[in-house]
């Protein structure tokens, strides 16, 4: 059974029926002790909504921020790769050697002879003209180049890394 | 200055990738959310850890919200479980949470030092003072109300309690706050005198 406080709450906050609603109006009119509840609890519901809510610190937001920044940066190189791209390039693999089998196996003719006589016949390409003269020379122009090229940009790493511990510890920078 | 964006709209940006678009969900939805968890905790240190805590755990799950409730109902339930998680942490090192009196002794030890300038309190400085005193599932219902402006569905929804259940407490927890106000108010009175 509904208290009188808890029927003056229900219609202060607008929950209760609107039989119930006119049956306190009426009550309100009515009856003085009733009348001066409801002013009471009126007022401290009028109390209760005019609370402040507490301020957090300055750097609060900053602080969230900068913990979901830590919290994402750590993520291991293995956990941001894309899962697809590994599954692809294990699927192109195993595709790759599924049909390496087939081609093999369809190569191979059983005989009848037992296994040392069976009659295993292969077919390589023919690679010889890819190893003749002109071919290697440009071959192996190409990796001098190459190993010139990545032996330069080494030696400039290096120069560029001592230029800036000497600028860092108060040192002369190195001119050359 | 804070966005004008909507929530949804924001977290859409979030979750294409724009961290500043949860700076500003952070910064509309912080001080609620730290009063909430001040609601459990005993000294502000902790309720901020709390509140830093929610905001990055929502911030890791923006992606399984759903949107059907609002986004300060869903991050509310996920302060509740936090701050009660929390709560249960520390009831370990220290004495149970249904023992009301902690809750007393520790408010009593905060507001000793001002006593003497009880003439000068707002009516309001009293509210916010007894309401710290009560439990914190009744004083959580009473914020949740009052300054959240959440319904008794979605309080029901932060809560995970049934909406019938709320009104009932929501009414227990309004009487044991006038029934704490009037005792501090009294005790104000007689230290004037």
């Amino acid at each position: 059974m509904n208290t009188a406080e808890e029927k003056l709450w229900n219609y202060i906050d607008g929950t209760c029926t609107p039989a119930e609603q006119e049956a306190i109006q009426l009550q309100i009119q009515q009856d003085e002790a009733f009348a001066a509840k409801y002013r009471e609890l009126l007022l401290l519901n009028s109390e209760f909504a005019a609370t402040e809510l507490d301020e957090p610190p300055m750097a609060f937001t900053y602080n969230v921020m900068e913990s979901i920044r830590k919290e994402y940066a750590a993520t291991p190189l293995k956990a941001s790769i894309n899962k697809n791209i590994i599954r692809g390039i294990g699927l192109f693999f195993v595709i790759m050697i599924s049909a390496l089998l087939v081609f093999t196996f369809s190569q191979v003719k059983l005989g009848t002879g037992g296994l040392g006589a069976m009659p295993v016949k292969f077919s390589l390409p023919n690679l010889s003209p890819l190893f003749s003269g002109p071919v290697m020379q440009v071959f192996w122009f190409l990796d001098i180049v190459l190993a010139l090229y990545l032996f330069d940009n080494y030696l400039r790493k290096k120069r560029l890394t001592k230029t800036d511990i000497s600028v860092h510890t108060g040192g002369q920078q190195d001119t050359h | 200055m804070q966005s004008k964006l909507s929530d949804i709209e924001l977290i859409d940006l979030t979750l294409a990738g724009d961290q500043s678009a949860y700076a500003d969900l952070v910064k509309r939805h912080q001080r609620f959310v730290f009063t909430l968890a001040l609601r459990f905790a005993k000294t502000r240190e902790d309720a901020e850890e709390i509140a830093q805590d929610c905001f990055i755990k929502a911030y890791r799950s923006l992606e399984s919200f759903q949107r059907q409730s609002k986004f300060s109902t869903w991050l509310y339930s996920i302060v509740y479980t936090t701050a009660m998680t929390a709560l249960r942490k520390k009831r370990v090192e220290t004495a149970s949470i249904d023992d009301e009196n902690t809750f007393i002794q520790v408010e009593s030890q905060n507001s000793s030092f001002d006593v003497n300038n009880a003439e000068n309190r707002s009516r309001s400085f009293y509210v916010n003072q007894a309401i710290s005193q009560l439990l914190p599932d009744d004083a959580m219902i009473i914020t949740l109300f009052y300054n959240g402006e959440q319904s008794l569905e979605e309080i029901g929804q932060t809560m995970g309690i049934d909406p019938n259940t709320v009104k009932v407490k929501l009414f227990r927890a309004r009487q044991r706050l006038k029934e704490k106000l009037e005792r501090n108010l009294k005790h104000e009175v007689k230290e004037l005198i």
